[in-house]
């Protein structure tokens, strides 16, 4: 059962950053591939209907993680927590410029919103990289600077690849100038999520140690298994909805 | 401010502000689903334009819903993490099913709501919003049962100095559960009714050019505030005999029992006002005298419901999980008042600014009307189609 829940675990982190990976990194590109308004609300148009349905694999790791590895919760969160902090703040600050870009009329205003976007998107990097460092060397108090440098450069790379091959699979020959088929989209996923796989594998031992007992992960199990089916057609009706045949870059968009 | 101060007080800050919103989407959201079902059977534009509309209004709501559930979701974990230590093997199993079962699903079928106006077909689109109002519920369900936990911990005995589960079913029938669940849920919708009734009486007031549209809202809002405020103090009422079992000393602390206080008197007084007004229901949209009044009455059920928050919470000091572990214990070993007074800052500093920042922007939809909705706007039409329009 413990084999089971840090599967779960490992499948949840690693699909957010091969998911999100693609926003966070359409966030930081945001003002290099939409130098026009127009262009950058194309983006952002491309992006939006997914972001709801990426960024709560996150919401899902931390609930895994309280439920299912309790100790492993507190020490992880705690032992981080400046960059988790920092994390948040970043995750808010760019939400809310998705959410609030379009809210009212106005150059200035969606201008500045975009802003949020992209420096939120850069603190999500930014922070990640560093957790991710941090996490590799065992959460230490004052983990080595070179490794979190090194780290971020990796993570925030491999988000800007993702995003900028989600905008050219998305909006082909559009703000990219180049297409991209879905084969070449699931690579770049599989680079974003690397980041993340390395540090999550060498961890495992650690985890198992630490599940929570049986009897919770019974009552866990017996209560999520039947909702399994609903969680993954609901991702998959997203991309099928809005995938570029059917409605990607479409203007306005609700963000 | 000790460093226990601190971490209780950003807890109580961004969990206040987090119900503020939540308790709004929670009763807006059955509202929606039945303006979206009355649109997609009948066809009638007047109820598409309600549900783009209120629907507007719910969504720009649960923007700051999500930003302060995520700070609320890792604070645990950041400030608090002696409660997983100790009580995570129980506590902990209602917050994963909750993000895994509820959250997880809601968020993805919101999106699908959101951006598939003129995508989906008509019925699968309206299937979408009563996932995202079923699993709204189911949350909710899920966040009182672990909040029930900690005040009444059924289910669970120690073992080797942690919390051990033993009877799942007695955490989902926890005394401290079963009135205090429908006890929100009507506060859900008193706040969804109110706010309906406020904006309409509003927009009544300034002589709307929508007159059927806010005429027909403002009496849907005053019977459901009406409806949801029966349901409140009932189950308010009800749950006087379960915590003199488990909490006998509750509302002796004082803030407990001046929140329960004011929260009581708020309640009582609309209520009363509301009983006063709901068989006027007809008329009340053509008097322009009690418009005022009823703007002036929507922010009522937002205060009540922050003053019942306090006294749940406050009462059950200074334990965190009554009678098991003290709010004292439960704090993450090593914090420091620095951390927490910078994460507080920032959390309270951002939180506080979006929230006025998206009250301004419900206020500014309310205010323009149901004529310039972004939700479920038609495509420009491309380069192209204008083209070929303008050769003809």
């Amino acid at each position: 059962m413990d084999v089971l829940w840090l599967g779960v675990l490992a499948l949840l982190l690693i699909g957010y950053f091969a998911l999100e990976g693609f926003d966070i990194g359409l966030g930081m590109l945001l003002p290099v591939l939409g130098r026009t308004q127009r262009d950058r609300d194309t983006i952002v148009s491309a992006m939006a209907p997914f972001v709801l349905a990426n960024e709560v694999w996150l919401v899902a790791v931390a609930g895994v993680l309280f439920g299912a590895f309790p100790e492993v919760e507190g020490r992880v969160l705690y032992g981080l927590y400046p960059l988790v902090v920092t994390l948040l703040i970043s995750w808010i600050l760019r939400d809310a410029g998705l959410w609030f870009r379009r809210r009212l009329d106005g150059a200035g205003w969606r201008a500045a919103w975009d802003w949020a976007v992209c420096a939120g998107s850069y603190g999500l990097a930014l922070s990640w990289g560093m957790i991710l460092a941090s996490i590799a060397q065992g959460l230490p108090e004052s983990p080595s600077p070179l490794a979190g440098i090194a780290c971020v450069a990796v993570v925030a790379g491999a988000f800007a690849f993702h995003g900028w091959t989600f905008a050219s699979w998305a909006l082909p020959g559009r703000v990219t100038g180049r297409s991209r088929r879905g084969g070449a989209l699931l690579v770049s996923a599989c680079a974003a999520a690397l980041p993340a796989a390395v540090p999550l594998a060498a961890l495992a031992p650690w985890l198992l140690e630490h599940a929570a007992p049986e009897g919770t992960l019974g009552v866990l199990s017996l209560i999520i298994a039947p909702l399994t089916p609903v969680m993954a057609g609901a991702q998959v009706w997203t991309w099928r909805t809005f995938g570029p045949k059917r409605a990607a870059g479409r203007l306005p968009s609700f963000f | 401010m000790g460093v226990l101060d601190l971490a209780r007080t950003q807890f109580a800050v961004t969990g206040s502000i987090h119900f503020l919103f939540v308790v709004l989407t929670l009763g807006l959201a059955p509202i929606i689903a039945i303006m979206h079902t009355r649109h997609a059977v009948t066809g009638r534009p007047e109820h598409e334009r309600a549900t783009r509309f209120w629907g507007q209004i719910y969504v720009t709501n649960y923007a700051l819903g999500i930003f302060t559930g995520l700070v609320m979701e890792f604070q645990f974990g950041l400030s608090w993490s002696g409660l997983s230590e100790y009580a995570g093997d129980v506590f902990g199993a209602p917050l994963a099913i909750e993000t895994l079962g509820a959250f997880f699903i809601e968020s993805t079928f919101l999106g699908l709501w959101i951006f598939g106006w003129n995508r989906l077909n008509r019925w699968a689109h309206l299937a979408c919003i009563w996932m995202v109002t079923l699993t709204a519920y189911v949350s909710a369900f899920w966040i009182m049962a672990a909040n029930s936990f900690l005040q009444n911990p059924v289910g669970a005995v120690e073992r080797g100095g942690r919390l051990v589960l033993t009877d799942f079913g007695a955490l989902l029938s926890n005394p401290a559960l079963v009135n205090s669940l429908p006890h929100v849920v009507g506060a859900g919708l008193w706040a969804a009714g109110s706010v309906v009734m406020g904006a309409s009486a509003y927009q009544l007031f300034r002589r709307t050019p929508e007159r059927e549209f806010f005429t027909s809202a403002l009496r849907t809002g005053l019977l459901v505030a009406f409806c949801g405020s029966l349901v409140t103090v009932a189950f308010g009422y009800a749950q006087f005999g379960s915590i003199g079992l488990y909490q006998p000393d509750k509302f002796r602390v004082p803030l407990a029992g001046v929140a329960l206080a004011a929260m009581m008197g708020i309640g009582q007084l609309v209520q009363f006002l509301l009983l006063l007004l709901a068989p006027l229901t007809y008329w009340l949209p053509r008097w322009r005298w009690a418009q005022p009044l009823l703007v002036i009455l929507t922010p009522a059920p937002f205060l009540a419901a922050i003053c019942g928050w306090l006294a749940r919470e406050v009462g059950r000091q200074p334990w965190l999980i009554n009678g098991r572990l003290t709010v004292a214990d439960a704090m993450s070993h090593g914090l420091t008042p620095g951390m927490v007074t910078v994460s507080l800052v920032g959390f309270t500093g951002v939180l506080g600014l979006l929230a006025v920042t998206d009250y301004l922007l419900i206020a500014g939809t309310v205010r323009r009307g149901p004529g310039t909705v972004a939700l479920g706007a038609e495509d420009e039409p491309t380069p192209a189609v204008l083209e070929h329009a303008l050769s003809h």
